[in-house]
């Protein structure tokens, strides 16, 4: 090995190895092959799916605005939610034990009851209101609690019209949405090295701008991938909705075609290709997203990486 | 302004943490243009008393000046009366700090961290700010990496971004933590330089390390401390040379 060390030594030849060969691969591949043609095969000839039928029906005027209200659903949700979710998490570390305690609760409620049940109640409390004269529960509680008013506005609106279908869906949907993403924002601003905060301090800058400017943008590359299942679940936990009920969203309509015709069996397999769909969409989604706040980190997507380093210029 | 015209004065500075002393009487006086190096073992106390002085430590006991202004209260008759976040922020803004762990932004640009603080908090013009920030970016020798991210840069380089961002709010007095002790011995040097050209610019400063040799060269006086108190404190070259104090000689006798 020494000789190799000494100048002027030619540089030996380059290794020419056989490979290590991975039998098993090849047998894996065979296996999945096999099975995916089998269920293609399936797909195809069995009768009961009525390919024509779900081509003819699952795009149809009344599935496109079941479509619409759908997404519609998941973005409100998911900008009412990730709001409240940063909110919440902020008054979670809050020195001041009222604002720990009351984001505490605020979670603890909407973590402990399900979707489904929000939903449906959410969707009956209008009777509620004609007695009473104020918005909706939790609020006048929170704000006593709080001493602000949240959702004010709400309190002018006449209840049974506002809270009737979407409107309470959508609420039902973003203070559940709203509990999670304040454990995730929790999570994302834990993760931020106290350094951080102590050199924002340092440079004279205000809590207000040091979680704005310093510690949030650092603590979304730790908050946007649960929050990308958490867009995912809110899409198809928007099908809980009907329940309110909210007759024009997707599985809804879906559904409603299904029963209609008899046909059930294909309309659910349209269901799972519309959300199959529009999930995919989401993923682009987050895909970009996540790139965007990897700027600067060694994590980032290796392209972005390269993109960085050659834009910066190297060491010589 | 304070009558005795001092950047820092520090009289009987206490600072416990639960049942832990770390401070037990610290008193220390910077002239303006001054260069103070604090040295001493882990654990003495050196590190809490510099964060004391911009109040990212809470003092216990005791009275501590910066330019007159005692940090972190409001003396009226006898009381004194917590200061807001709004106004020790206002306190900090005059007081530049650079931490062992450098602490740069990740998701900024160097030049992004030297002007955020100008720009958000002092609220001054981007243009101007941006100037200055090159300048400064230039003056400790990097203004090829302005576009660079810090995990792009050595230890040495984001140290001295590090310095530049402190310096960008005008400071009147700077604050080092250990500055070089996170560093590979051969980025250590360029760091140093930067920090005597700021002293040879007349920039008061207070500097914890473990380099004798800066504190020999640069300082004006120097501080000597342990578990707690300042056992020794005087010129650079007589404490370091000659040493009253056995706890003193003790430990320069490890580190020299």
């Amino acid at each position: 090995m020494t000789q190799l060390d000494e100048p002027g030594q030619a540089r030996p030849e380059p290794i020419r190895a056989v490979p290590v060969r991975h039998p098993g691969r090849w047998l894996a591949v065979a296996v999945l092959a096999l099975l995916t043609a089998m269920f293609v095969h399936m797909l195809i000839t069995n009768k009961a799916f009525q390919w024509s039928f779900i081509i003819d029906n699952a795009f149809r005027p009344p599935v496109i605005e079941g479509v619409r209200t759908t997404v519609l659903l998941t973005v409100f949700a998911m900008i009412i939610g990730i709001a409240l979710g940063i909110v919440f998490a902020v008054m979670r570390l809050s020195s001041n034990p009222i604002l720990r305690g009351a984001a505490w609760f605020y979670t603890w409620f909407f973590r402990a009851v399900p979707r489904l049940v929000l939903a449906i109640l959410f969707g009956n409390m209008a009777i509620l209101y004609q007695k009473v004269r104020f918005g909706f529960p939790f609020d006048r509680q929170l704000s006593d609690l709080l001493g602000i008013d949240i959702n004010g506005t709400i309190f002018d609106i006449d209840a049974r019209t506002f809270l009737s279908g979407f409107m309470a869906g959508l609420l039902a949907l973003a203070l559940s949405e709203g509990a999670y993403m304040a454990e995730i924002v929790r999570a994302g601003i834990l993760s931020v090295n106290p350094g951080q905060d102590e050199a924002a301090q340092a440079l004279g800058m205000s809590r207000v701008l040091t979680m704005r400017r310093i510690v949030l943008p650092q603590a979304m590359r730790v908050i946007v991938p649960p929050t990308g299942n958490e867009t995912i679940a809110m899409l198809k936990d928007t099908s809980l909705v009907a329940f309110v009920p909210v007759t024009n969203e997707l599985f809804f309509r879906l559904e409603a075609i299904g029963s209609r015709t008899f046909q059930v069996f294909p309309m659910l397999v349209a269901a799972c290709i519309w959300y199959l769909l529009l999930t995919s969409v989401l993923l682009v989604g987050q895909y970009f997203i996540e790139r965007y706040f990897a700027r600067g980190t060694a994590s980032g997507p290796a392209g972005m990486r390269l993109r960085v380093l050659g834009g910066a210029g190297g060491e010589h | 302004m304070d009558p005795s015209g001092l950047v820092v004065k520090a009289e009987q500075v206490h600072k416990q943490f639960g049942r832990l002393h770390v401070l037990k009487g610290i008193d220390l006086a910077v002239k303006p243009g001054e260069v103070t190096c604090v040295i001493g073992p882990s654990g003495s106390g050196k590190s809490t008393f510099l964060r004391c002085i911009n109040h990212l430590e809470k003092i216990d006991g005791g009275r501590l000046w910066v330019n007159g202004h005692l940090v972190g209260y409001r003396q009226k008759g006898d009381r004194l009366y917590e200061l807001r976040d709004r106004e020790v922020a206002a306190q900090r803004r005059e007081i530049g700090m650079v931490f062992q762990q450098f602490n740069l932004f990740p998701h900024m640009t160097a030049l992004d961290n030297v002007m955020e603080a100008p720009c958000r908090v002092r609220r001054e013009s981007r243009g101007a700010v941006r100037e200055r920030a090159l300048k400064l970016l230039d003056r400790v020798g990097l203004a090829d990496k302005v576009r660079a991210y810090p995990a792009q840069l050595s230890g040495g380089q984001q140290q001295r971004v590090a310095i530049a961002r402190a310096l960008a709010m005008q400071p009147l007095l700077m604050l080092f933590d250990e500055p070089t002790s996170a560093l590979d011995p051969e980025l250590v040097g360029e760091v140093l330089d930067v920090m005597r050209q700021l002293a040879v610019d007349g920039m008061t400063m207070v500097v914890v390390t473990h380099e004798m040799g800066f504190a020999r060269e640069v300082g004006d006086s120097l501080v000597f401390m342990d578990d707690g108190c300042v056992v020794e404190q005087g010129h650079p070259r007589e404490v370091l040379s000659n040493p009253q104090h056995p706890r003193t000689q003790d430990f320069l006798s490890k580190v020299l």
